[in-house]
């Protein structure tokens, strides 16, 4: 019986000792690497904010060791740390053996959520997000037009004035003053399937993944990314049946939602040779779908031949090499690492690459510029507290004298954009790409 | 938000959490504890009563008080790198995490000292004063994580030590609360040695058996001026070592002086930090002079010839920083490097004289096919302090003993030369016995009373550093007859 066949909520066995009764258990391979060095425990931020060794990675999968091996059992206790975890991969750049621990507590989430069902709020909101718009073009395109008509009808502004806004979470709140401007859907606006041609000659036909969240939030990303795609010599094709990536669902410990919209991106995808991603939470993700498919060779060969095929965009510009822009942007720019891009695909040159060959730019360094902001996924949604306190530990290394941050993550960005916010600094949160294309823009204006 | 209470029965921890200023800051439930049975050594595991995180050397003291006035057995910890079983729990001990206290208090550039509590991070105190041409010499592999604390109670070494010496040597002054609770100073600000009993020497090392350190004066140092690094590829792990005899004779202090072999270059190649290194030489070696600038060419040039002599097949100084920082990072990460290509290991620490180092790889080699386990060395070569790393599975019933008397049976060697047991990691629990093979019952006496000056009741970590007297005579015997066969 595979993973997805599996409809009763019934445990599907007791292997021996442990205590993972369903399918899909966390891999004893993966922590059969660790050797409890303890090197990992200072990459990791919520080590840094407890001190608390269960919250620490070298703890996090002994906890995971100890529920195979039948010490523990999949409780409430069990899931505390596992689920505070960032799942930010900081431990997995650390560690000398390599050992995945991204991966072991996302197998570890997956056994929680079924052992344990969520209860309450938390339930509310991952229900809404996670089930109930994400994967759901209509409703997100639905969600979109009802952002945009709220910032435009001055019913955010009424909203603001009358104070109603402080019927929300704190958090909520945070979230509502910092929303971007929301444009139009780039893949509504393409969605008669044609390819965007490049600008001059063909060199290369690549897809895009247009994403969730990014195309709704973020569509003037989506659109710099195509601008600066065709501008370079390649076809953008953008294939309608592509859905959310499923890293969202995956954090969360819901697998299942997870294969299936892995299973839909494989098929969309399954034609292209190159998969061009904006969001690194996303393309870290469909790097990873085969790990969804332990159980299933036949789509884990096909996830896998994705993976290969998946590339953010400033690595693929990088690698490909890039018209260098003429026109000057005279800005002051740090840049911050999405945990994703750094530690999840090792992508940490190559955007940095493009912003110093844009004429006028002046990088200043961030400390710890490859430090969590504390955005992971929804966390800063379920768990505000500690997701607000690694944030301030990020604004603190985040320099007074720049004009913008740019990065390659959406969840980032409303992140760092709510920190700047709520720490009282000024500056401009922007995506890698769009400095890129705004320089572009001002060389073709003249 | 719900009201947060304690949900146990046991009278102690309702006790200690009255204790703390933050109530909340206790572990108690199992789940809470299980990372906390064992620290960098793994094969003993034990789980504590309760981990408590005090802000303060006051609630430090009034933990130790209530533990002392009933009777609880405690201990405390830094960041539970330590490789011989000095933080874990034996006697399900009430664990005084010190990492909460992470404040680097004071630094005093004019007077090269600097102020921090025990749960600052050693490397942490290096990235502080660096820019300003400073930083703190004591450097253990694990520096990038572990705590001063800890390394005052292991008297932690690291690559350098070799020219700048050990934590001991940078120690300025300590405070202290005492197994009863009460708070002293040792060691008066500023003034580098003090009339009477070297107290400070005596502490730093004692592997948390004596007190807990709440407060540590460290000496920092100016950086050198200039600084290089040479990597050289032997063939032959003799001619390897006969170039580190060879280089110290010549009457150069490198800062470092490094060495691999085989089956250790094996391990970091294959793990996160590779840098190059050819699988099928059978030594490397590391080495680091730093000083003056204008000494550091002719020093490197003597090094290079050394090398030369000594049949090296390759050697070459670090062409940039880049370089060099890639070779350390290679080295510094070996321990835990190993975990790829072995589920398990259990490191040893012997010292041995230099001269002696031939021989004794010759010796492991053979307790490495007698045992069947595979060793790799990784080792401080300069100053003669060896890790053999005893590479097992302890899925395999049996293999966790095995290993455990192979690497009794390394430091045997050690001892047989004329050196000793432990350089930097501490007996803890893992070398507890082997103190016999260095120490005569009346000198391990000797020690236990000094020890009961300070921990009358031996209700601070229990159990470590000294055999139990009354297993000894059987050990002893049951050791001989392993190594004798």
């Amino acid at each position: 019986m595979t993973v997805s066949q599996q409809k009763s909520k019934q445990p599907a066995c007791k292997d021996g000792v442990s205590n993972y009764l369903w399918n899909d258990a966390p891999d004893e391979t993966k922590w059969a690497d660790c050797v409890h060095c303890g090197m990992c425990l200072e990459s990791c931020p919520t080590y840094e904010q407890t001190g608390q060794e269960q919250h620490s990675p070298r703890g996090r999968v002994y906890l995971i060791k100890s529920v195979a091996e039948g010490k523990l059992t999949v409780n409430e206790e069990f899931m505390d740390p596992v689920f505070a975890c960032l799942d930010c991969r900081a431990c997995t750049t650390a560690c000398p053996a390599d050992v995945d621990v991204g991966g072991l507590i996302e197998e570890a989430r997956g056994q929680v959520r079924q052992a344990i069902p969520l209860k309450g709020w938390k339930k509310s909101v991952n229900k809404l997000f996670l089930h109930g718009i994400f994967p759901h073009e209509n409703r997100l395109q639905t969600l979109g037009g009802l952002l945009k008509f709220y910032q435009k009808s001055g019913m955010q502004t009424l909203v603001r004035k009358t104070k109603l806004i402080q019927i929300m979470p704190k958090h909520l709140v945070d979230m509502e003053g910092v929303m971007p401007k929301i444009h139009s859907s780039v893949k509504k606006k393409h969605r008669n399937g044609s390819v965007i041609k490049a600008k001059q000659e063909t060199k290369r036909e690549v897809a895009m993944l247009t994403g969730c969240v990014m195309d709704v939030m973020f569509s003037d990303v989506n659109e710099s990314t195509i601008n600066v795609l065709t501008r370079n010599g390649n076809d953008v094709h953008i294939p309608q049946n592509q859905t959310c990536c499923g890293a969202l669902h995956v954090h969360a410990g819901d697998r299942d939602m997870g294969r299936k919209l892995a299973k839909q991106n494989i098929l969309a995808f399954e034609n292209d040779d190159t998969v061009i991603v904006n969001a690194a939470g996303c393309g870290c993700m469909m790097k990873e779908y085969g790990e969804l498919f332990k159980e299933e060779p036949e789509w884990r060969e096909k996830a896998e031949a994705l993976a290969d095929k998946v590339e953010d965009i400033s690595k693929f510009l990088y690698d490909t090499g890039y018209e260098k822009p003429k026109a000057s942007l005279n800005k002051r720019i740090t840049y911050h690492d999405a945990c994703h891009l750094a530690h999840g695909q090792g992508v940490r040159e190559e955007p940095r690459d493009l912003l110093l060959n844009i004429p006028g730019v002046e990088m200043v360094h961030m400390p710890n510029a490859d430090r969590c902001c504390g955005s992971a996924g929804i966390y800063n949604i379920t768990n505000p507290e500690m997701a607000g306190a690694v944030l301030a530990s990020k604004m603190e290394n985040v320099p007074d004298d720049v004009e913008m941050i740019s990065m390659g993550n959406p969840g980032c960005m409303l992140q760092m954009a709510i920190g700047v916010k709520n720490h009282g600094r000024s500056q401009k949160v922007v995506h890698t790409v769009q400095l890129l294309d705004w320089a572009y823009q001002k060389e073709s204006r003249g | 938000m719900k009201k947060w209470k304690l949900k146990t029965k046991d009278r102690h921890i309702h006790g200690l959490s009255q204790l703390l200023n933050d109530k909340q800051a206790i572990l108690y439930h199992k789940e809470d504890l299980i990372s906390y049975d064992c620290d960098g050594f793994t094969i003993h595991k034990s789980l504590p009563r309760a981990v408590v995180f005090p802000h303060s050397t006051e609630e430090v003291a009034r933990i130790v008080k209530y533990c002392h006035d009933h009777a609880l057995p405690f201990l405390a910890r830094g960041a539970g790198t330590g490789l011989s079983g000095g933080a874990i729990p034996l006697n399900n001990e009430v664990i005084i995490s010190m990492v909460k206290m992470k404040r680097l208090i004071d630094i005093d550039l004019d007077n090269r000292r600097a102020v921090v509590e025990p749960g600052y991070v050693n490397l942490k105190l290096t990235n502080q004063i660096i820019e300003r041409g400073y930083y703190y010499a004591p450097d253990p592999s694990s520096q990038y994580c572990c705590t001063i604390g800890g390394n005052v109670a292991e008297n932690a070494g690291g690559a350098h030590c070799l020219k700048y010496g050990v934590t001991t040597n940078h120690i300025l002054g300590l405070e202290l609360v005492l197994p009863n609770g009460e708070i002293v100073e040792i060691g008066r600000n500023g003034v580098l040695d003090e009339p009477g009993y070297d107290l400070l020497g005596l502490i730093t090392g004692s592997e948390g058996t004596l007190g807990i350190v709440t407060k540590i004066i460290v000496r920092i140092l100016k950086n050198p001026e200039g600084k290089q690094t040479v990597l050289a590829y032997f063939d032959d792990i003799e001619d390897g070592s006969q170039a580190v005899s060879d280089i110290i004779s010549a009457g150069i202090v490198p800062a470092a002086l490094e060495m691999m072999d085989k089956t250790a270059i094996e391990g970091v190649e294959a793990a996160a930090f590779p840098v190059g290194h050819p699988k099928d030489i059978a030594a490397v070696l590391l080495i680091e002079v730093d000083g003056i600038a204008a000494g550091i060419d002719e020093q490197i040039e003597q090094i290079l010839s050394v090398c030369r002599h000594r049949n090296v097949r390759e050697v070459r100084a670090a062409k940039d920083e880049k370089e060099r920082a890639a070779w350390w990072a290679n080295r510094k990460t070996g321990f835990g490097a190993m975990g790829a290509i072995s589920p398990d290991y259990l490191v040893q620490d012997g010292v041995i004289p230099r001269s002696k180092l031939p021989e004794v790889l010759r010796r492991i080699n053979k307790i490495s096919e007698e045992y069947d386990l595979r060793i790799a060395n990784i080792f401080h070569a300069g100053d003669g302090n060896l890790h053999p790393l005893v590479l097992f599975d302890a899925r395999v019933p049996g293999e966790t003993e095995k290993a455990l008397a192979a690497g009794s049976a390394c430091l045997k060697v050690c001892a047989d030369v004329g050196g000793t047991i432990t350089g930097e990691h501490g007996v803890g629990i893992e070398k507890r016995e082997e103190m016999r093979f260095v120490f005569t019952d009346e000198e391990i006496a000797a020690q236990t009373d000094i020890r009961s000056v300070f921990n009358t009741d031996n209700l601070l970590n229990a159990g470590k550093l000294f055999p139990s007297p009354s297993r000894c005579a059987e050990v002893k015997k049951e050791i001989k007859e392993k190594i004798i066969g």
